[in-house]
């Protein structure tokens, strides 16, 4: 019989399971094996002895014979126990890992390990404010304070019986040994310290979004279930068929190709801010920055689709196709994209506007599709939705892809961004520096400020870029049409 | 004036005066048992962990549950009561909503201890956690049974097979308790969040004096923590060598003066 807390609960919480935690305990209750576990010493207070320490140096070699990993590898995987709560530090008790070197830790209380089954309650936290103010006034942290306020707003009703708990708890640990007192101290700080981080650090309990529905529950075998069923059975019959070794060598060659450039797999160059808080990858990274680094680079030589996601790649690409007179491709490509992802308001305005600009006869940035598609198009725009123009966009890409693309490859604009391509040196932080660079987290820029920038950059490249008027005028002669160059539409890429 | 209302005063209101009294003190020592539970919670599984353990456990639940049946009838029978004042209803509205939350604390203390009874069965010493804790619990055990003699909680007979029978009947009381609290939320029409409580923002400090385990624990801190403490130390000694060699001079002036 399993005990669910679903009565407190009121079945509004499911909360995605984390399988690491089961595996966790065990390894914890590997660890304190007196005679196969991690060495354990006695900690020596200023009058008191507490036993049962251990130090980081012991924890990390214990570690790295067990699962046969090297040091680091341990060392990591102490700092997770040590971030879920299963072990705590004694000294520099705010900071959740593990250092290789004499300083002290110590298991956690099974009664506070970290569970899913019961969410944390507030109710708890507030009495353990409750008792360390009591304990001595004005021992709270500032953020303790504001959650302090903001549980006595939201749990006034309560707070009676919370100031009472906090001081019975209080009463009841004075009648414990000195000891043990400090033990259950430790123990009940470094509780909190995991499941109520100040803010801005990163919790290893945050598991994401409560879900609505229970995943443990079996599904209700009603009629609508079974046809659900019966629709997925058959599109899974309809769907078109590819060997497997034709799957599988296309998987391979993607790894292959993406091995090198996938931070989790090699290193991140010039080092992954997850793991050294030093942002200059990202930095080197941004969209729109004015030298990309060579790996970037080397993405765009893989595929167009490649090429054309990262922005840097398409202004690359935009400014090769400048210079070869066949920038309507590329703008006829965007303002379609635009349509399909933008806002359905203006959705008629844009789909005549690229009409006008691109695909009427004599347009100033007349595109060059085949006349079937043509058709399909311009009928098509009769009534015109979202997915109006896909088979001219399709054309289009395919046309730059097979033509484009590869001379874009060979020319000197990819050569020269090629050749001033950044290649950072890899950081080689000491522990300390580490340390410095961990005190020293700064939020990055606001996901605002960055589109607001992405707007500003788009208006100017839009302002500035010049209309084909060669183009035209060489396509009019040839046609020996005898019409006035149209003057040049602003905003002629319709975005 | 006064004595000669309070001789006038209806013995109705008398006895639920008593009543309240009698409620709010079931309450307190309820939240007093609760308190002890959690902290003999907090050592299930660590190395004083055993059967001496489980039996206070056993015992303090039991004395938490007879409090809790005791205190239900009570406040659920006043509750009810139509005729009970403004004023003692409120009263009667504050001690519900601690003893529902004390209910609820109590509840989820049971539910962690049956899990954890789960991990560490049976109990040995090979599978404990190695926690630091060194004391018994029996202290807090007896402030829980509010036994003033130690030696009556120490000295029982631990009868064979207690573990097994303590397992079944805890998942038995955290069924009962569980019925107990959702019968309470549909018997009993009290609106929680109308309920203003007595105290004000921070709980007062119980003795300023008592930050015995607190130096214990600053002692092992970072070393920018202990600077504050150190200039001030400093400050003091300065200033007491200032007032002796203040002293020392005046004396000698008054020496060279009257000699």
């Amino acid at each position: 019989m399993t005990i669910r807390n679903t009565l407190l609960d009121h079945g509004q919480r499911f909360r995605p399971r984390m399988a690491c935690l089961k595996k966790a305990e065990k390894v914890l209750l590997e660890m304190q094996d007196p005679k196969t576990g991690v060495k354990s010493q006695i900690q020596r207070l200023v009058i008191t002895t507490i036993p049962h320490a251990l130090t980081g140096e012991d924890i990390i070699a214990w570690l790295a014979e067990r699962f046969h990993v090297d040091a680091q590898e341990a060392r990591h995987l102490g700092s997770t126990l040590v971030a879920l709560g299963y072990i705590y530090p004694l000294q520099h008790h705010k900071r959740l890992i593990v250092k290789a070197d004499a300083s002290l830790y110590r298991f956690q209380t099974p009664y506070f390990w970290p569970t899913q089954q019961w969410p944390v309650e507030d109710t708890d936290y507030a009495i353990y404010l409750a008792k360390r103010n009591i304990r001595k006034k004005g021992m709270l942290e500032l953020h303790e304070q504001e959650q302090y306020s903001h549980l006595h707003k939201w749990m006034n009703h309560k707070w009676d019986f919370i100031v009472m708990q906090a001081k019975e708890q209080y009463r009841a640990a004075k009648e414990r040994k000195k000891p043990d007192r400090v033990v259950f101290d430790c123990q009940e700080r470094a509780y909190w310290v995991v499941h109520r981080p100040p803010p801005g650090t990163v919790s290893a309990m945050d598991y994401g979004l409560n879900r609505r529905v229970d995943p443990g529950a079996d599904e209700v075998t009603t009629p609508d279930f079974f046809e659900r069923i019966m629709i997925f059975t058959q599109q899974s019959i309809m769907r078109p068929r590819v060997k497997s070794s034709v799957s599988i060598g296309a998987l391979v060659k993607h790894c292959a190709i993406y091995h090198g450039h996938d931070p989790f797999l090699s290193k991140c160059l010039p080092s992954n801010p997850w793991l050294t808080d030093d942002v200059t990858s990202w930095n080197l990274n941004m969209p729109n920055v004015e030298t990309p680094t060579k790996m970037r680079v080397e993405r765009w030589t893989f595929s167009f689709g490649e090429l054309l996601s990262d922005p840097r790649g398409r202004d690359d690409f935009r400014l090769f196709l400048r210079k070869e007179f066949s920038g309507e491709n590329l703008a006829f490509w965007e303002a379609c994209e635009d349509l399909k992802w933008g806002a359905a308001a203006t959705m008629r305005e844009k789909a005549e506007q690229i009409y006008k600009t691109f695909l009427a006869r004599g347009a100033p940035r007349w595109i060059n599709i085949d006349g079937k598609t043509m058709e399909i198009t311009v009928n098509g725009l009769k009534h015109p939705h979202r997915y109006v123009l896909d088979a001219a966009q399709t054309h289009i890409y395919m046309l730059m892809k097979k033509d484009s693309y590869g001379r874009y490859l060979k020319s000197p604009v990819f050569k020269e961004t090629l050749r001033k391509a950044a290649c950072p040196e890899e950081h080689k932080f000491t522990d300390a520096q580490l340390e410095h660079n961990a005190r020293n987290r700064r939020p990055s820029l606001s996901p605002i400020i960055l589109r607001q920038q992405e707007q500003e950059q788009r208006a100017r490249t839009a302002a500035s870029a010049p209309v084909d008027i060669t183009q035209v005028m060489s396509r009019l002669s040839r046609r020996s049409k005898d019409a006035e160059p149209r003057p040049a539409a602003q905003g002629v890429r319709g975005t | 004036m006064p004595l000669i209302i309070n001789r006038v005063r209806d013995e109705h209101t008398v006895s639920k005066d008593k009543a309240l009294v009698d409620g709010k003190a079931l309450v307190d020592s309820l939240i007093k048992v609760v308190a002890c539970y959690r902290h003999l919670a907090s050592c299930v599984g660590g190395p004083t962990d055993g059967l001496k353990l489980r039996d206070d456990l056993r015992q303090t639940r039991e004395k938490a549950q007879t409090l809790a049946v005791a205190i239900c009838h009570h406040l659920t029978s006043y509750l009810r009561d139509r005729s009970l004042p403004e004023e003692q209803r409120r009263e009667m509205a504050l001690l519900w909503v601690a003893f529902s939350s004390s209910l609820e604390l109590l509840h989820a203390d049971m539910c962690k201890v049956f899990n954890m009874y789960n991990v560490f069965f049976p109990v040995n010493s090979s599978n404990l956690v190695q926690t630091g804790l060194q004391g018994g619990s029996s202290e807090v055990a007896a402030r829980a049974l509010s036994l003033p003699d130690l030696t009556q909680a120490q000295t029982r007979n631990l009868p064979a097979g207690l573990e097994r029978r303590e397992h079944s009947a805890l998942e038995l009381e955290i069924s009962t308790l569980g019925h107990m609290i959702d019968d309470m939320e549909t018997k009993v029409n009290v609106l929680r969040w109308m309920v203003e409580p007595h105290g004000g923002q921070y709980a007062d400090p119980i003795s300023s004096t008592n930050s015995a385990s607190l130096a214990l624990l600053s002692v092992d801190e970072e070393q920018p923590r202990r600077q504050p403490l150190r200039r001030r130390s400093y400050m003091i000694v300065l200033l007491l060598l200032l007032a002796v060699v203040l002293v020392a001079a005046t004396l000698s002036v008054c020496v060279v003066f009257f000699s």
